[in-house]
Order: C-alpha cells, then sequence, then structure tokens
C-alpha cells in the first residue's frame, strides 16, 4: 500500500468552519487525480460531517480546537480528528435516520454509510476520531485488513508526534555531533548525501544535512516518513524501479535511498538516518550493516541530548523560584550555563529578619560540575538554617570536603546573610572575589577575599567579614563566565557599576547581561543582584 | 456560496443556490427562504444544480424551509440536484419528502 498524499492541520472552530476544511480536502483532490468520483463524494461527506460534529459538539458548542489529517492511500482515504472536548455519549452503532420531518440528526448515520470504517477512542483526554473510506477499485483482502491498520497507523502517529515534541529538538541549530555522522556516511558509503531527518506533522524536518536537498520537506515527498514506518532498514536500490516510491525519484537528487529508522527514548519511531544518492545503486547486506551502527551512534547523540534537557530542567527548578518579599529591597538573579547544565547557581531564601544569598562555581562544566553544585546548595541550605554566616560555610566545607576531595574539584562560594533593617550585610567569600558594591554616589567598593575555594584545604578557618548597603547601593555579585562578557579581567566589574548606574533596576540589569550573553556562551554565567532602594 | 431568489407568478420563488450547502452556508438558505415566504410567495423552487456539496445541515435547512413553506400554505420542491445532492438525499430516504423536478414550471406547472 503506497501512501498518496498526507495532510495535518490545526484547526479552531471560530474563526474555522467546515468550509476550512473543506477547501483543504479540494486541495487534496488536486493532488490525487486517479481519486474515483464517488469514493471522493463519499469521503468529504464523511468527513465534513465529522467535522461539523466536532464544531457543534465537542466543547457543548463552544470554542474549541482540533487537528485533522487525512492520508489517501492507493485502497483507502483514511481521516483523523483529535479534538480536546469533553466526552460526549458516543454511540456509534445508531446507525438509523430519524424520521423524515427531523431537522438534524443524519450526520452520523450518513458518515457511517459512507465510511467502512468508523471508530472513536478517547485517549489521554483528547478524543480521536478514525474514519476509513476503502476506495472501490481496492482489493477486497485490502479492505478486510483495514480497521487495525488504520488505528495502529494513528495511534503510532500521535504517539511519535508526542515524543518528538518532548524531545525538543525540531528547528535546533545544527550540531557538530550530529553532522560528523552525516558527513562521515557520504565518506564511507561513497554516496552523495546522508541525513538526520525528523517527521513532523505533516513536514520532515534535517537535523544534520551533509550533500544534497532541502533542510525542509513536504512529508508526501520524503522517503523517511516510509523508513518511520517499521523497525526495519529500508532500502531501495533504485527507486524509479520501485512502484512504491518511483513518484518520490528525483533526477540529481534522490534514485537511491537507504534508511533506519531513529527513536525517541520512549521507543516511538521519529525520524530515519538516511543515505541518498542521485544514482541507482547496490547496497550491500554488509553496507546495511554500517548503516545500522552509524544510525546507532546518531541514536546514542539522541538518547544524551534528551537526559542533557530533562537534566537542564531540574537544574533550573533548584534555582529559587519564588520573589524575596523584603520591603525596600530588589533582588533578580539569573543563571545561563553554558551547556544544557552548568556548575554555577545562585541561591536565595529568607532568614531572620532578612535573607540569605549564595552564589557558587563549580570548577568545570557540564554534568560533572551540576552535580557538585546541587550537592553544595543542598549542604549550604541546611546549614544555614542552623548557624550564622561563618558557621553555615563551615559546616558545608567540612561536610563536602571529602566529597570534593574524592571528585578532585573545588568551588568558589560566596555566601551572606542580609538584615533588611540595617542594611548590614555578612559574607563569606571562599575564593570567590567577584562581588561588588556599586554605591548610590557613584564609587564602588569590591568585597576581597583571601580565603581558599571550598573543598581546597580542610582545616581553613573562615572569617566573616560585613559591609553596609545604604539606600541606593547594589551589590553585584557575578560567576567569572560573566567577565568573559567583558575584557575577561576584574576591570569587567566596572562595567556592571556602570550597568547598576543606568538601569533602573536589578532586572533591567539581568536583562542587559542577558542579551550580552546570548550565542556567546563559553562559560557559565550568573549573577546575583541586591539593591536598596532609593531614600524618599 | 450564492442564493439568488427570483419571484415568478403564483408566488412561486424561485430559489438558486451555487457552491456548498453545509453547516456554515444553511442558515443564509433558511432566511432566503423565509424572505420569499414574507413576500408571499411561499411556493420554494430550490434550484440545486450548481450545488457542488450538501451535508446534513444543509438537508436540515431544506427541511425547516419546507415546514416553514407549508405553514404558510405553499410548498418547497427541488429542482435538478446536481450528482452528489442527489446521492445525499437517496442515502437519506429524503426524495420522496423533498421530491425533484426537471424545472421550475415542472416544480410548480401553472395550471
Amino acid at each position: 500500500m503506497t501512501e498518496v498524499v498526507t495532510r495535518t492541520v490545526r484547526l479552531s472552530s471560530p474563526p474555522d468552519t467546515v468550509d476550512t476544511v473543506q477547501d483543504l480536502l479540494a486541495t487534496i483532490w488536486a493532488q490525487t487525480p486517479g481519486l474515483d468520483d464517488a469514493d471522493r463524494m463519499a469521503a468529504e461527506l464523511a468527513i465534513v460531517e465529522l467535522a461539523a460534529n466536532v464544531i457543534e459538539h465537542a466543547n457543548g458548542g463552544g470554542d474549541i480546537a482540533f487537528s485533522l489529517s487525512i492520508v489517501v492511500f492507493d485502497d483507502r482515504i483514511e481521516a483523523t480528528v483529535t479534538d480536546s472536548g469533553s466526552v460526549e455519549r458516543v454511540n456509534l452503532d445508531d446507525r438509523a435516520m430519524p424520521e423524515s420531518l427531523a431537522e438534524r440528526g443524519r450526520g452520523l448515520p450518513l458518515m457511517q454509510m459512507l465510511s467502512d470504517s468508523v471508530e472513536h477512542h478517547r485517549v489521554d483526554g483528547s478524543n480521536h476520531w478514525t474514519v476509513v473510506r476503502a476506495r472501490r477499485a481496492a482489493s477486497p483482502r485490502a479492505r478486510r485488513s483495514m480497521p487495525s491498520i488504520s488505528i495502529a497507523g494513528v495511534i503510532d502517529e500521535m504517539a511519535r508526534q508526542r515524543a518528538l515534541d518532548d524531545m525538543g529538538i525540531l528547528d535546533t541549530p545544527p550540531e557538530e555531533r550530529f553532522d560528523r555522522v552525516t558527513r562521515l556516511a557520504v565518506q564511507l558509503f561513497g554516496v552523495e548525501s546522508a541525513a538526520v531527518n525528523m517527521i513532523d506533522h505533516d513536514r520532515q524536518w534535517s537535523k544534520s544535512l551533509t550533500g544534497r536537498g532541502s533542510e525542509e520537506l513536504a512529508r508526501s515527498e520524503s522517503m523517511c516518513t516510509v523508513t518511520v514506518q517499521s523497525d526495519e532498514a529500508l532500502v531501495v536500490p533504485d527507486l524509479l524501479d520501485d512502484e512504491r516510491f518511483a513518484e518520490k525519484a528525483k533526477p540529481d537528487l534522490l534514485r537511491f535511498y537507504a534508511g533506519f529508522p531513529l527513536y525517541a527514548p520512549g521507543g516511538e519511531r521519529i525520524g530515519a538516518f538516511c543515505v541518498y544518492d542521485s544514482q541507482p545503486r547496490h547496497f550491500s547486506a554488509r553496507e546495511t550493516e554500517m548503516l545500522r551502527d552509524l544510525a546507532a551512534w546518531v541514536q546514542q547523540e539522541l538518547t544524551v541530548s534528551q537526559e542533557l534537557s530533562r537534566a537542564s530542567e531540574v537544574q533550573q527548578g533548584l534555582l529559587p523560584q519564588k520573589l524575596l518579599s523584603m520591603p525596600g529591597w530588589q533582588i533578580a538573579g539569573v543563571c545561563i550555563p553554558a551547556r544544557a547544565v552548568g556548575g554555577d547557581f545562585y541561591d536565595w531564601y529568607p532568614v531572620g529578619e532578612g535573607a540569605a544569598f549564595t552564589l557558587a562555581d563549580a570548577m568545570g562544566k557540564g554534568i560533572a560540575a551540576s552535580i557538585i553544585a546541587a550537592t553544595v546548595r543542598a549542604v549550604l541550605r541546611s546549614a544555614a538554617r542552623f548557624a550564622d554566616v561563618v558557621g553555615a560555610v563551615d559546616a558545608a566545607s567540612a561536610a563536602l570536603s571529602i566529597d570534593l576531595d574524592n571528585a578532585g574539584v573545588f568551588v568558589t562560594a560566596f555566601h551572606a546573610r542580609l538584615d533588611m533593617d540595617s542594611g548590614t550585610l555578612t559574607y563569606v567569600d571562599a575564593g570567590h572575589g567577584l562581588s561588588i558594591v556599586s554605591r548610590a554616589d557613584g564609587s564602588s567598593q569590591r568585597l576581597t577575599s583571601t580565603a581558599p575555594p571550598l573543598g581546597v584545604d580542610p582545616e581553613t578557618e573562615w572569617t566573616q567579614q560585613t559591609v553596609d548597603l545604604d539606600p541606593g547601593d547594589t551589590l553585584i555579585v557575578v560567576s567569572d563566565g560573566v567577565l568573559d562578557l567583558y575584557d575577561g579581567t576584574l576591570a569587567s566589574l566596572d562595567n556592571l557599576v556602570a550597568l547598576a548606574m543606568l538601569a533602573q533596576d536589578p532586572w533591567e540589569m539581568i536583562a542587559a547581561i542577558r542579551a550580552r550573553a546570548r550565542g556567546f556562551s563559553a562559560d557559565d554565567v550568573t549573577v546575583l543582584i541586591v539593591r536598596r532602594d532609593d531614600a524618599n | 456560496m450564492d442564493i439568488t431568489v427570483v419571484h415568478h407568478p403564483f408566488g412561486v420563488a424561485e430559489v438558486t443556490v451555487a457552491g456548498r450547502l453545509n453547516m456554515v452556508t444553511a442558515a443564509r438558505l433558511r432566511e432566503a427562504i423565509q424572505g420569499a415566504v414574507d413576500d408571499h410567495h411561499p411556493n420554494a423552487a430550490v434550484d440545486l444544480s450548481r450545488v457542488v456539496f450538501l451535508d446534513s445541515s444543509g438537508l436540515g435547512a431544506l427541511i425547516a424551509s419546507l415546514k416553514a413553506v407549508r405553514a404558510a400554505g405553499g410548498d418547497l420542491r427541488l429542482v435538478a440536484p446536481a450528482e452528489q445532492a442527489q446521492l445525499v438525499l437517496e442515502l437519506t430516504n429524503m426524495s420522496s419528502v423533498l421530491a425533484s423536478f426537471d424545472s421550475v414550471d415542472a416544480a410548480f406547472p401553472h395550471d
């Protein structure tokens, strides 16, 4: 069975109506000249009745959003409507027409009459309706096996789309870790092109493409759309020689194709790794095995990205989610990791008549550093509940020393406590040294440090220092990644002081730093700002 | 969809529908025929020869209009339904209730 045309659209009513659906159908019919008039009329009426029913009833007549997928195969036409409407009592067995002068109630019976299969499923809070019309020219065997194929196909399609959306890979920039595999494939097999393709709604999108072709392609033209339908390799030595695919052949681009499906972490087939060429080509069993190995490599990279993006969400969740409510004070922070996760963090929480603040930077970048950072955060948080500033750092240092020693890393940290009434900030700086107070009069004061980072010397005697924040003063604590946004030296702190003078509030400073960090992230960039309101 | 209404003698309104007669346009057909009834033309000859698509909503409008014209002492008859409309009338067993004729004159002969 060959897929001729596939279209998927998202609609919402209002403004969309059954006219929108019929306009879409008109474009599909224009692409399927071989479709018999009787099949076309029957399918159109059945689909319009289905859409009208959803528009009218799925949300009790209120606004409704739904998606419509239509696939024309050479033996059947399938339409699936997915809506998020409430569950209505669906009785698809009642096929009787109402009495002759009734004005309503003929839609669903008509739909039944014109279709060979109508199914309704309630999955994850959505209604999924599938209507299948067998094309009358098709063989009886194809018609018999239809409903199961159709529903399996629809469920596959839904699962694939959701898994792909969850991965967050669509429309992301090219990445070397994928590009190196497609480059290698082109060299290894001596083909013109290789690609990592994802199958999204009605298009194919290339995460990586070496050689010819376009990054985006209509799904009806895509070979990988066929590959994702099974777990097997799809190898077509000459498309023109295979009636299933002859229509997809393109001179100067596509005569030979070989592809392997790619999977989401949950096992859904979301795309394919493929090689192709403008010339027909033999592809040996050994080459198929090599292609499988390369696909497995791409697969591993995909899995890593997925795990990293999860880790990234978790790490962002460890940053303070709540604003501190401190009358007379404004507090803001940002943490932009260079990779998905990083070794920096900032933290704040109310303590007594004020708040505790931390900014720390674990040596290194990426996952290893992020594990250490999360540990430091937890230990400091719990220690801060029972001790003063120096006590908390002391307790954290003692608790962490073995872990940090084992990991062979150290952590620079600034930990402080602010008395919000007096403005006195008590702090311990463990080898961090990137804190500065921008004064209301335009002067500034660096908070220097001679203490080592956590993890260097378990015998360190920590000492706390104090600084007074007067009305109009701003405390700025940053990680060293922020220096790289300027000239990379400590003089960069002067840029931050200037920024503090210019900005209306801490959030404006954060926005400015964030804008500067965009697309330029050699190191994690973390900023914590505490500003005392001007005296009135 | 386009609807044109032409008044004929003996209270006959020739209502010509072109395009899709569906959920979107059904109400307009009812309004057009109600307008003719209000203008004392309760005999509706509804020309469906240029209807490319009729669905259950369009059919519902025809039945509602049939009831309206009958209440005003008239009748509603179809003229030359196109292929798809004819199919819908047959599938729903409505071809006997909504009778079809070849022309307006055949639908409402002036005896």
